[in-house]
């Protein structure tokens, strides 16, 4: 048996609120308690990025956090997976242009699941991982890339626009 | 028979952490990870990146690993006791060491706290060694394993103050300063990823077969005595850990130094004076 197997075994999480509500968090912390009690599948809450597998955030991106959450990325060690949990986080939600909001988390690092709902159901954070962990179970160690964004103005526009530019100062060509 | 017991200590271990993460969930009236937990965490992190500070900083993890090995290993041959507690203290101080050689402040913090554990735990464990010393005229735990009375029936206060300080040791609630998870998420451990965190990792199992063969200390040449304490030290260590909150680092430094130091220490008194 090869060692990815395990990946799917032992999905250790790494939640992050980027500016949310708390809506949703208190949803995630609800998974690990008693009712629908996520540890069964081997899952942590380890609040630790150099032992995790799955980054969980929630919240709209805003401007001070950012920076914290390409650095929370980037800290993670490969095979890893984003999960967006509600609305906000896929999209900006209800805080969408609001002058201190960025948008969704998609803008600065690869997400591989949204889940939706504002406030995110327990269930539908549970499905979102099983579907994070058969993604995690494919994913090779060199698949993943992060966008460093210190000092950079934000620009209207696209999310891929946004991206190209951010990648254009790491690379110039 | 301990030759097995030590070649396997790492996987004994695995298991019992295992089996305590799914007592632990029962408690809590969850149903809990599987019994082979701990080894699918362990394989899946042989498959991560590495991600490593500096190579002293990972030396040092798996030094930690190494030399807690060897100190069990002397216990378990039937060792001088002094010596085993001193193997025992040269191997924390080795990942505290680790924790200060990386710029993380939580990795600081840990190691701190770590050193102040150390601090608390240390002179209960060498004043049971002494008093085991007086009874049996020899430091060593072979003379303890093969003594024909039980040390427990000797000793009682003791093995009090053995299971105040075993929380502290297996980094557990209320004295789980060192490690605390929701604080300072794992202090010492916190900068090790990868197939290097496995050392730290699997040193924690170690150190479970080290507490629970110090336990067996006091069952001296009895072995169902011996499996009947250690069951009951494993549940009351985990209803301990289910039941309370965390205390400070200084609480726990002067309730183990007032209540377990004192309680080994009249111990060895009524130990000299009998
Ligand atoms: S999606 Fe709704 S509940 Fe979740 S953080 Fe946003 S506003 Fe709060």
């Amino acid at each position: 048996m090869k060692l990815s197997a395990f990946r799917k075994k032992s999905p250790w999480i790494l939640h992050y609120n980027a500016g949310g509500c708390n809506g949703c968090d208190i949803e995630i912390l609800a998974c690990l308690a008693p009712k629908y009690d996520i540890e069964r599948f081997g899952m942590i809450n380890t609040g630790n990025p150099k032992q995790s597998d799955i980054l969980l955030v929630t919240g709209p991106v805003t401007k001070r956090s950012r920076e914290r959450l390409v650095e929370i990325y980037s800290q993670m060690p490969e095979p890893k997976v984003v999960v967006c949990c509600g609305v906000c986080a896929c999209s900006g939600g209800v805080f969408r242009d609001m002058y201190n909001c960025e948008g969704g988390v998609d803008q600065f690092i690869p997400v591989d699941v949204y889940v939706c709902g504002c406030g995110a159901r327990p269930e539908q954070i549970i499905d979102g991982v099983v579907e994070a962990l058969s993604i995690l179970e494919k994913k090779t160690k060199a698949m993943e890339e992060t966008v460093q964004l210190k000092n950079q103005p934000v620009n209207e526009g696209t999310q891929l626009n946004r991206r190209n530019t951010a990648a254009a100062i790491i690379q110039p060509q | 028979m301990r030759i097995l017991l030590i070649v396997f200590a790492p996987v004994i271990g695995g298991l019992i952490v295992g089996f305590e993460r799914i007592i632990r969930a029962r408690m809590q009236r969850r149903i809990g990870p599987p019994l082979f937990q701990p080894f699918y965490d362990f394989l899946k992190l042989a498959d991560k990146r590495k991600m490593m500070v500096h190579s002293s900083h990972a030396f040092l993890g798996l030094m930690h690993f190494i030399s807690l090995w060897f100190a069990l290993a002397v216990l378990l041959l039937g060792g001088d006791l002094i010596l085993v507690i001193f193997l025992h203290l040269l191997s924390t101080s080795l990942l505290i060491l680790a924790g200060f050689s990386t710029r993380s402040v939580f990795s600081h913090l840990g190691a701190n706290r770590t050193a102040i554990s150390v601090l608390a735990y240390e002179p209960v464990l060498i004043v049971i060694a002494v008093s085991i010393f007086m009874l049996t005229g020899s430091f060593t735990a072979a003379s303890v394993f093969s003594y024909p009375a039980p040390l427990l029936f000797k000793m009682p206060l003791a093995f009090i103050a053995l299971l105040l300080i075993l929380p502290i040791k297996m980094k557990k609630s209320p004295f789980d300063v060192a490690d605390a998870h929701q604080e300072i998420t794992g202090g010492v451990e916190l900068e090790f990823s990868g197939i290097f965190y496995e050392a730290v990792f699997t040193a924690k199992w170690l150190d479970y077969i080290f507490c629970y063969t110090l336990v067996y200390l006091f069952a001296g040449s009895n072995v169902t005595l011996g499996i009947a304490l250690i069951g009951f030290v494993f549940f009351f260590t985990n209803a301990l850990d289910n039941s309370t909150a965390r205390v400070n680092y200084k609480q726990m430094l002067r309730f183990s130094l007032a209540v377990s130091f004192s309680l080994a220490f009249v111990n060895l008194i009524i130990n000299i004076l009998l």
